[in-house]
């Protein structure tokens, strides 16, 4: 392909939606109305089509040399001030066309099932505008050769999912949630701004060309300094990748239509914070104190939003807590190739990437399944308000019942050879000589997680379409199944679930095609490890049989279990209280110093002000007692001046 | 070109002089009309002077003054001699206006604001307008004669006389406590630059004995301090009265208090002016200045003090916008904050914070400006600025809401909007002289997303809620008001995304400054070994008299 045409290509898959978020927002309320999705639909579209070609296109054969190599079209410069060079330009290589290709794909979906969902809303314009904004964004970030380009879409991602999370307005919760979203993202913010400027005055560059390929410089850069690089991007990392403790966002962010909830806060955004950590693997793989906490926080957050998740009626808080625990999972992954060279840190980020691409689909599928479900029960989203619902919504429940399976990790569906490549990438390195027993550790938190998020898949799974058949009076007399807009989403998005891992996963053709991205080793394919799928296996089918056997065989179980285990009950239905224990040590003692902070502005720097203010007063009340009129006062005074004139004169004080 | 220098200064004087001169003749309504069209005309000349500047590059700059205006005026208005102990020189002050990058882009950024400033009171000044309009025109006659003036004492003169228009348009046209707030800012600002002007006088005084044939002239005492520094204890102690003005009109915490009254009483177009231009002339003041005139002030007290006060304003400013309830109030301190990251970038004292200085300086005036708009039409329709009162206006003002998200984004710093640019230069340069203060300052970015969004949360979401109207009825954003609003909110766009535009204005006088610093001292992490608290001592060391700049550092580092 000419050069030309090829960055006429990468261009037009940011750009498409980009326009198609101008024209949107200009004449989507007014002219288009119930018309705004179609600009959307195009503009994915193209875009989906040319990440497909772009993905093509940057297969290992079609570069010449030995080396990895990547696309650039070149934008303009964006900022240039002293040694500070920054143009905006794409960079497209193996990884970032996996990324667009999945980014594009699902949006694509999505924005067909959200043309029914969301028919009728006032703000429908509104949304499609948005969402074509986000996916302009999400490219831009993914097609990023620099820190600094990467950051500013990284931020407007978080626009679009505050303006998403928001959209419903008058909703006081969404809009909180919104804000919450916005504000953690920027904690995590912080650390990435601070993490550029230490990038940026130690490598004395930002772009990714200078800073994670540029082996001589890597290799004489002080660990210490690289590990502290390491920590500040992966804080970032974390808030847009709600990992713990940046994690109480997402299941607030639920608050925004489903659609985005799968789009942005399951399939795409929130998985930036992988995708920056896997980039940045030629700096994290110098660092192992990094790795060591990249693993320890992705297991901490698997676990304890697996716990949370076991106890949630809401299905998409259900969803929620298990998308921050997959999160958790893919960071457990890229942090384990510790000590076992480049070869073990490419597995491992291989692994994570793997996951994240099945993740995507089965997840996306997952809530746009809860949607339809949502939908048909009038907006009723607590479980324990529904029932039976596989007979009167079969395709929801068949695609649904894909996306649980895919997600509990059932042999050969896309989810089991994901997360298995993951449980290989652990137990390789609880090997370790020296990390050894903390990687075991971990491998076992794991396997856990697995079992944890097979029981509360189908805890979801069974209580919402198992049972005795009941529907909330929202939902009317008779609940309607997804129309074929809707359903056809479906479909797709479950036969990508089911079948993406087999076509890629054993044949190795992700691994062989994302060690062709810039700084990844070309390693030979792990050779498939029966004894893990056996365990996986296993481990899968208790989950899936005690999710049956609670909310299925004997109801009453769950009940009592939740009695004798009290306290842990408590612990898992109300989020381990974190937003409790964030109100109370962050939130409130910060309101408290901000209303301190206006209390000593009015009441001690401003009345210091009016005190000085008030010294000439003080002044002028001395000197005014000389001024009373009276005759012979002014006489005394005159003659004393006249005596001390006099001695002057006389020069005695010389 | 020099023309049009003249023009744009001597346009909104004459519209004023016309207003006051016609007052009585002519109906009130007219005084809307003619304010508009002398402000739309400056605005034209003004871009007139944008679209024929050229900055110098290269080879066309003289490498010897870090102060280098174009299209100058001069002609000296007074010269006398002067004689001290030894000899007798002739000396000249002169009328010296001229132009770089930063007050080209300052003085369209005034005649901006100012159309909106005239657009936006249309409603809300309701009497003696010819006098409200004419003072509008002065104040934007003043603060244009600031940025063009290269001479010290033409530049604390206008600087002097943008109080007087200001001063009025509050104490007449503000709100319930106009008076005191009025004298509170006139007061204190003015208590700032007598002090100001003592240094200017002595200043001045030095240049007298140092032999300038112009010793006001700012570009002559800049290339002559440049040659010659002055001994460290004369800079500290110039450099501190010099700056007590500025640090009012910055204004810096703890001299900020006269802000938020001030902004609170002030009619819409005040504030728009105030915290849009007016604050500028203080960082304006120490960027002409303070910075190029004081290398060893600046980089030994400047940068520790400032720097501290800086990051002080951006943290505590942010907290009291935090607890705000009236929006005007909350703007108000959220300009203390943003003009934190202003003089957390100028005394970085490296291109790339100075440059984020000046960017911050336009990028405040225009967010800012826009959010007192914003705050300025929901008062209008309402009668009410107190977040108690209001709630859910998006459904009531859906344009008024979309605007008001759009400026809290670029003033919280989004990228893609013009205030990231700002800010991020800011702390980049920051981090580079000294890491501690910009990882302080950079917390602000948390801070800003918080009380902004409280505030669209609180203001804009959540169901509708607003005072009894009395049968009002309440419209949405009008043509009118699009006018004043629109442009502002599409250069906020268009810094965001071409911020280079802008930055090709500066740099050559922006480099020009920041090559007196090149050898300063920096506490950055890109050191391989840390000596943090060697340099800091070090960099407070008493420097002997007299020795050449370059040494001057070399001997303590």
């Amino acid at each position: 392909m000419p050069d030309d045409l090829q960055h006429l290509l990468i261009w037009a898959i940011p750009l498409a939606p980009l326009l198609s978020a101008l024209i949107t927002a200009l004449i989507g309320p007014k002219l288009l109305r119930e018309q705004s999705h179609l600009p959307c639909w195009l503009a994915l579209a193209v875009s989906t089509v040319c990440s497909a070609i772009l993905a093509f296109w940057v297969m290992p054969g079609n570069f010449e040399g030995p080396d990895p190599a990547e696309s650039v079209a070149l934008g303009y410069d964006w900022l240039s001030v002293g040694s500070f060079r920054v143009p905006i330009e794409l960079h497209a290589d193996a990884i970032a066309a996996i990324m667009l290709v999945m980014v594009n794909t699902v949006s694509l979906l999505v924005a067909f099932f959200a043309c029914g969902y969301m028919h009728g809303d006032k703000g429908y314009a509104r949304f499609f505008a948005a969402v074509s904004l986000f996916v302009f964004s999400m490219n831009m970030l993914v097609l990023s050769g620099n820190f600094l380009q990467l950051f500013v879409f990284w931020e407007a991602v978080g626009l679009c999912s505050y303006l998403l999370i928001g959209f419903w307005y008058k909703k006081p919760t969404a809009a909180a949630a919104a804000k919450k979203a916005f504000v953690v993202n920027r904690i995590g913010d912080f650390g990435l701004i601070m993490g550029m400027l230490l990038i940026w005055v130690s490598f004395g560059s930002i772009g990714f060309d200078d800073v994670l390929y540029d082996h001589q410089k890597l290799a004489s850069m002080d660990p210490g300094r690289i590990t502290l690089i390491c920590l500040l991007l992966f804080l970032g990392a974390m808030g847009k990748s709600a990992q713990f403790p940046l994690h109480v966002w997402l299941p607030d962010a639920m608050e925004g239509p489903t659609p985005v909830s799968a789009l942005i806060h399951a399939a795409t955004m929130v998985t930036a914070g992988v995708y920056l950590t896997a980039r940045c693997l030629p700096l994290f793989s110098l660092s192992e104190n990094a790795q060591l906490v990249v693993t320890g926080v992705g297991a901490i957050t698997a676990l304890i939003a697996a716990i949370t998740a076991l106890t949630q009626f809401d299905l998409k808080r259900v969803l929620a807590y298990s998308t921050v625990s997959q999160l958790g999972f893919l960071f457990m992954a890229l942090g384990a190739g510790v000590g076992a060279g480049d070869e073990g840190e490419t597995h491992a980020a291989t692994a994570a990437m793997f996951h994240l691409f099945t993740h995507a689909y089965f997840k996306a599928l997952l809530f746009l399944a809860a949607g339809s479900v949502m939908h048909a029960m009038g907006d009723v989203i607590d479980m324990r308000r529904f029932g039976g619902l596989r007979k009167s919504l079969p395709i929801t429940h068949w695609t649904f019942l894909i996306g649980a399976a895919t997600l509990a990790g059932v042999p050969l569906l896309s989810g089991f050879w994901s997360k298995d490549e993951i449980f290989v990438t652990l137990s390789h390195a609880s090997h370790h000589e020296s990390y050894g027993t903390f990687y075991a550790i971990v491998f076992w938190a794991a396997v856990g997680t697995a079992t944890l998020t097979a029981f509360y898949t189908f805890r979801a799974y069974f209580m919402t379409f198992w049972g005795e058949e009941r529907f909330p009076e929202e939902a009317g007399h008779h609940p309607h199944e997804a129309t074929p807009v809707m359903a056809w989403p479906l479909r797709v998005l479950a036969i990508c679930a089911a079948a993406v891992g087999i076509v890629l996963g054993p044949t190795h053709l992700f691994g062989h095609y994302l060690q062709h991205s810039r700084g990844f080793e070309e390693v030979a394919a792990p050779s498939l490890n029966w004894g893990m799928m056996a365990l996986s296996t296993l481990i899968t089918g208790a989950g899936i049989g005690l999710a049956w056997l609670f909310y299925v065989k004997s109801p009453a179980i769950p009940g009592k279990l939740s009695t004798a285990l009290r306290p842990l009950h408590a612990l898992s239905s109300n989020k381990f209280y974190f937003d409790e224990i964030y109100g109370a040590l962050v939130v409130l003692p910060l309101w408290g110093l901000a209303k301190l902070s206006a209390a000593i502005d009015f009441s001690v720097i401003d009345k210091i002000v009016d005190r000085v203010g008030d010294i000439p007063h003080v002044i002028n009340g001395i000197t005014r007692r000389t001024q009373h009129g009276l005759i012979p006062g002014y006489a005394l005074m005159m003659f004393g001046g006249a005596v001390f004139g006099l001695l002057i004169a006389m020069g005695l004080f010389d | 070109m020099k023309l049009l220098l003249l023009l744009s200064l001597l346009l909104p004087i004459f519209g004023a002089v016309l207003l006051l001169l016609f007052q009585g003749a002519t109906r009130q309504r007219t005084a809307r009309w003619i304010a508009l069209g002398t402000a739309v005309a400056t605005l034209l000349v003004s871009l007139a002077l944008l679209n024929e500047y050229r900055p110098l590059v290269g080879a066309m700059m003289p490498d010897n003054s870090p102060v280098q205006p174009r299209f100058e005026i001069r002609y000296p208005w007074l010269e006398f001699d002067a004689s001290d102990s030894q000899e007798t020189r002739s000396v000249s002050l002169e009328m010296h206006l001229g132009l770089d990058g930063i007050s080209v882009s300052l003085i369209v950024l005034t005649a901006l604001l100012t159309v909106s400033a005239v657009l936006i009171s249309f409603e809300s000044i309701k009497h003696r307008e010819s006098e409200f309009y004419a003072a509008l025109l002065a104040l934007e006659a003043g603060l244009i004669g600031v940025f063009c003036a290269f001479d010290l004492i033409l530049f604390y003169a206008f600087f002097e006389l943008t109080l007087i228009p200001l001063f009025l348009i509050i104490a007449i046209w503000g709100g319930a406590q106009r008076q005191q707030a009025a004298t509170k800012f006139f007061l204190y600002t003015l208590a700032g630059s007598v002090i100001t002007l003592i240094g200017v006088v002595a200043l001045v005084v030095l240049a007298v004995r140092a032999g300038l044939p112009h010793p006001c002239s700012i570009p002559d005492i800049s290339a002559w301090l440049q040659r010659q520094p002055l001994d460290p204890q004369t800079q500290v102690m110039l450099f501190c009265l010099l700056s007590a003005g500025f640090l009012v009109k910055v204004p810096v915490v703890p001299f900020h208090t006269w802000l938020p009254l001030a902004h609170v009483e002030a009619p819409t177009a005040g504030s728009v002016l105030l915290a849009g231009v007016l604050l500028k002339l203080g960082t304006y003041g120490f960027l002409r200045i303070a910075i190029p005139f004081f290398p060893y002030a600046c980089t030994a007290y400047g940068v520790p003090i400032i720097g501290a006060l800086s990051v002080v304003g951006i943290i505590y400013g942010s907290f009291c916008a935090l607890a705000q309830q009236d929006i005007k109030k909350l703007v108000a301190y959220s300009s203390v904050a943003h003009l934190g990251y202003c003089m957390l970038g100028l005394f970085a004292l490296n291109v790339e914070g100075m440059t984020g200085g000046v960017l911050q300086m336009i990028n405040h005036g225009l967010s800012t400006g826009a959010l007192f708009l914003i705050v300025g039409m929901i008062y209008d329709r309402y009668h009410t600025r107190q977040l108690t009162e209001l709630g859910g206006l998006a459904q009531r003002l859906p344009l008024i809401a979309v605007g008001l998200v759009f400026i809290s984004m670029a003033s919280i710093g989004l990228p893609g909007l013009n205030g990231f640019v700002g800010e991020f230069l800011s702390l980049a340069g920051m981090f580079q002289r000294d890491w501690v203060y910009a990882a302080l300052g950079a917390t602000g970015v948390i801070l800003a997303a918080w009380y902004m969004l409280t505030m669209i949360q609180h203001g804009l979401f959540g169901p509708l809620k607003e005072p009894d109207t009395h049968g009002e009825v309440i419209r949405d954003m009008g043509l009118r008001e699009i006018f004043a609003l629109a442009p502002l909110a599409f250069l906020c766009l268009w810094l965001g995304v071409l911020p280079e535009k802008a930055i090709s204005l500066i740099r050559p006088d922006i480099a020009a400054i920041a090559r007196i610093y090149e050898t300063a001292p920096v506490n950055s992490l890109a050191k391989s070994v840390p000596t943090t608290a060697s340099d800091r001592e070090l960099a407070g060391a008493i420097v002997p008299m007299g020795e050449p700049r370059a040494e001057v550092y070399e001997s303590f580092r």
